[in-house]
């Protein structure tokens, strides 16, 4: 690797010196995501203002074999965006225009850095609604959202970030502007690359901008927490809510992941008693859903499966029981949780949830372990939270030891290992739980197409 | 003692409303409908002093079109006992409102009247005014505390630059503000329990009041976009600005 001194020079021949920062702040700061098991190592940062920039910046860094690091709200919870062998960090902080909004088409087309808030704000500014929603909608880019297929709390009812991707920009590892598919609704001409690059991790090229599909508002939406003892149960209330009502979120948590919220001290328990686990669904209000609702809550309390529940009487009251919910990732952090994101498909989370139960009180009997979810995709967060006296090291270790036995269980059902998470360097020795052999060696034929100099993000998803 | 509560139902606090095409009004189809927050809060003061044991029957009130149910069953389900609803599809402007008020007041002969200090869609901040003018009595709005003794209300108030309290002898009027509590989230089996509560139905007509609008809307507009703001490159070119082009130097 040349001194930073010569690389700032190189790198100036594509990006203005202005937009090129090595110094120690934005070194450590852009160094890394939301994770915190790696030691950021960046020799420099930059931040292009377009298209053009991005694709000089890349033949440069082919040419001279500089590793790049695409990077964009660094929220993501695999390590994907840390630069830990003196990468380049390409930001797209300052790439973040809308470019275009067209309202017969209904899509809208962005660069790459816009934050994702940003983006839903914009469609219900025209009337329409971007329905893919997560807690860090706030920081998190859209470039970064298609990087890594983000998924959330909507995912049931309308899908990934991948089924709203109507067209991307992108450079390739060889300096290359590719223009894929480019809004079209129909558009069989042979493979669609455009989804390549979907869940890509900044491995196949750098996503400069992105045209997104937008819909039509859904109708006010209610909110409801229910108390739920047994997590077996939880399954059985999804099963009767889903039969009786428009859907558009079902997620859970327990006590504990709660706790941590609550402890806060910005927003109020919801029931006086407490129960070991909580369901937190949305549903479309349009006629009469609340009286579908409230049946079925005397149903399901007849039978014992909850024992109370609330529903938000405004959207105010509605965003602070979301919280409980949303805020729970957050509010662990300080305890540099160990986070499992794994998921099986719906009609087996009531088994595997049983085993893994079984499997982390036997093997954790010492650590916490705070539930939660988007259930009603088959999808748990299982984060293992550090004993405030452990270093960072040894508890990783532990972890890893036990992810032996939790993955082999995964794999028993057919599991994914990173559900919505993706790869990037934490979940990276762990590809085979979820990916056959003859799968590996095809990503990485494609990887070589796309990065012959191997300089995207390199060491990610796939390992050198 | 008996406490009157006034709910108003309007467009959600967290909705973004738009105009009308036509600049008649603004465009409240599929929008959420929520209780105005200052009257949630009013309602949340009421059930605290009936489950302190100071306040005995809670009755509550709204005025307006069909669904304005919804709201007071809401209100139920937070713990009053009983609710009116005096059903229009008339434009209500606060002098009608506080007429009606009135009437349903002496009718239920409620010492404690708790109303919002303001409902979020029109921001008039009139009706616990002109009630208490047209029945004679005290009132004490913008309340931050309520305490409530043996024939008197003392409520502190949110004034510029401080805090008033006020002495005040019942029956009166109180107007609520921000501070005064947090409303309690609704619980399933109370809104179930709330669907056996009494709900009467009245018309405007039933009390004599004329409840005709004083007031014509021109048009209604967005408020003025922000221009983007720009950069400058010194202080000095800053200065230039806000000099010649902004003229506040
Ligand atoms: C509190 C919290 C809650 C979360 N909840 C969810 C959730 O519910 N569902 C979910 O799916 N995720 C969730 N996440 C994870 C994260 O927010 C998503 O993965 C998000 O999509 C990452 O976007 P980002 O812009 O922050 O990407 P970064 O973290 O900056 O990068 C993620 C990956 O994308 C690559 N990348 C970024 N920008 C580009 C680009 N322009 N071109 C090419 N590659 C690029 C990076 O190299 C990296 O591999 C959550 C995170 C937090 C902190
Ligand atoms: C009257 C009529 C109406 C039509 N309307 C529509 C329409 O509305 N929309 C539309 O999209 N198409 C339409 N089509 C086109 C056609 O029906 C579709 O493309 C259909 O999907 C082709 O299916 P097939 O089984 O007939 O494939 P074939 O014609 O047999 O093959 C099509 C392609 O698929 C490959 N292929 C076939 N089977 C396999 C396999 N098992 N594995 C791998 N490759 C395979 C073949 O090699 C070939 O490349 C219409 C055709 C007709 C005659």
């Amino acid at each position: 690797m040349t001194t930073s001194h010569s690389l700032a020079e190189q790198l100036a021949t594509a990006i203005p010196a202005a937009r090129i920062a090595t110094d120690d702040d934005s070194l450590q700061r852009y160094g890394r995501d939301w994770t915190r098991y790696t030691e950021p190592c960046a020799s420099a940062v930059v931040f292009p203002t377009s298209t053009e920039e991005v694709a000089a910046l890349v033949k440069l860094a082919a040419s001279e074999k500089i590793a790049l690091v695409p990077s964009g709200g660094r929220t993501g919870l695999s390590g994907g965006a840390c630069a830990t062998q003196g990468e380049v960090v390409v930001s797209f902080d300052r790439m973040n225009r809308i470019r275009d909004f067209n309202p017969i088409d209904r899509t809208v087309t962005v660069e790459a850095g816009l934050i994702t808030e940003a983006l839903q704000n914009f469609a219900t500014e025209q009337g329409l609604y971007f329905p893919v929603d997560f807690a860090s909608r706030g920081s998190s880019q859209v470039g970064g959202n298609v990087a890594t297929n983000a998924g959330g709390i909507k995912v049931l009812r309308w899908g990934m970030f991948r089924d709203w991707v109507a067209g991307i920009e992108c450079v390739t590892g060889t300096g290359e502007v590719l223009q894929l598919n480019q809004g079209l609704v129909k558009n069989n001409t042979g493979y669609d690359l455009r989804h390549l690059f979907v869940g890509s991790e900044g491995t196949l090229g750098l996503i400069t901008a992105v045209t997104l599909r937008l819909t039509q508002p859904p109708a006010p939406l209610a909110v409801m927490v229910l108390a739920v003892p047994e997590l077996s149960d939880i399954m059985t209330v999804f099963a009767s809510v889903r039969a009786a009502l428009p859907l558009t979120a079902f997620e859970f948590f327990s006590e504990a992941a709660m706790g941590h919220v609550l402890a806060r001290g910005h927003v109020r328990r919801p029931f006086d008693g407490s129960a070991p686990y909580y369901v937190i669904f949305e549903y479309e209000h349009a006629h009469n859903e609340d009286e579908a609702a409230l049946t079925v809550f005397e149903q399901l309390l007849e039978q014992g499966v909850v024992v109370d529940g609330v529903l938000a009487q405004s959207d105010s009251q509605a965003r602070d029981l979301w919280r409980l919910r949303e805020d729970i990732s957050e509010s662990i952090t300080p305890r540099t949780p160990y986070k499992n994101d794994i998921a099986v498909k719906v009609s087996q989370v009531p088994a595997f949830v049983a085993e893994l139960d079984a499997l982390l009180a036997e093997q954790y009997p010492d650590f916490e372990v705070v539930w939660f979810g988007h259930i009603g995709d088959g999808n748990l967060h299982i984060n293992i939270l550090r004993p405030e006296e452990w270093e960072i090291d040894r508890f990783r270790v532990a972890c890893e030891r036990v992810n032996e036995l939790v993955f082999a269980l995964l794999a028993r059902f057919n599991g994914s290992m990173s559900a919505e998470h993706g790869v990037g360097l934490l979940k990276r020795d762990y590809l085979h739980i979820s990916r056959s052999e003859a799968e590996i060696a095809l990503m990485r034929g494609i990887k070589a197409v796309f990065d012959p100099q191997g300089i995207l993000n390199p060491g990610k998803v796939l390992g050198q | 003692m008996k406490v009157l509560v006034a709910v108003k139902r309007v467009v959600d606090y967290n909705v973004k409303v738009r105009v009308k095409a036509d600049g008649s009004d603004v465009d409240i189809a599929n929008v959420k409908m929520s209780m105005n927050p200052f009257d949630e809060i009013a309602v949340e003061e009421a059930v605290r002093l009936k489950e302190a044991g100071k306040a005995g029957e809670i009755v509550v009130v709204s005025m307006g079109p069909k669904q304005c149910e919804e709201t007071l069953r809401t209100a139920l389900a937070m713990g009053a006992d009983r609710a009116v609803h005096v059903e229009t599809d008339a434009v209500l402007e606060p002098l009608a409102v506080a007429k009606l008020l009135k009437a349903v007041a002496e009718e239920e002969q409620a010492q404690l009247i708790v109303l919002g200090k303001q409902a979020i869609d029109d921001d008039c901040n009139q009706t616990g005014q002109m009630l208490a003018a047209l029945m004679n009595i005290g009132q004490g709005t913008f309340a931050s505390k309520v305490d409530l003794a043996d024939g008197s209300v003392n409520v502190t108030r949110e004034i510029d630059g401080g805090l008033e309290t006020v002495s005040l002898k019942l029956p009166a009027v109180v107007t609520t503000d921000l501070r005064l509590n947090e409303p309690r989230y609704v619980k399933l089996p109370n809104i179930m329990a709330a669907k056996k509560k009494p709900l009467a139905k009245k018309a405007p007509a039933d009390f004599g009041v004329d409840i005709t609008p004083r007031l014509t809307t021109l048009k209604v507009a967005e408020p003025a976009k922000r221009s983007a703001g720009i950069k400058v490159a010194s202080a000095a070119e800053l200065v230039a600005k806000l000099k010649n082009e902004a003229k506040v130097l």
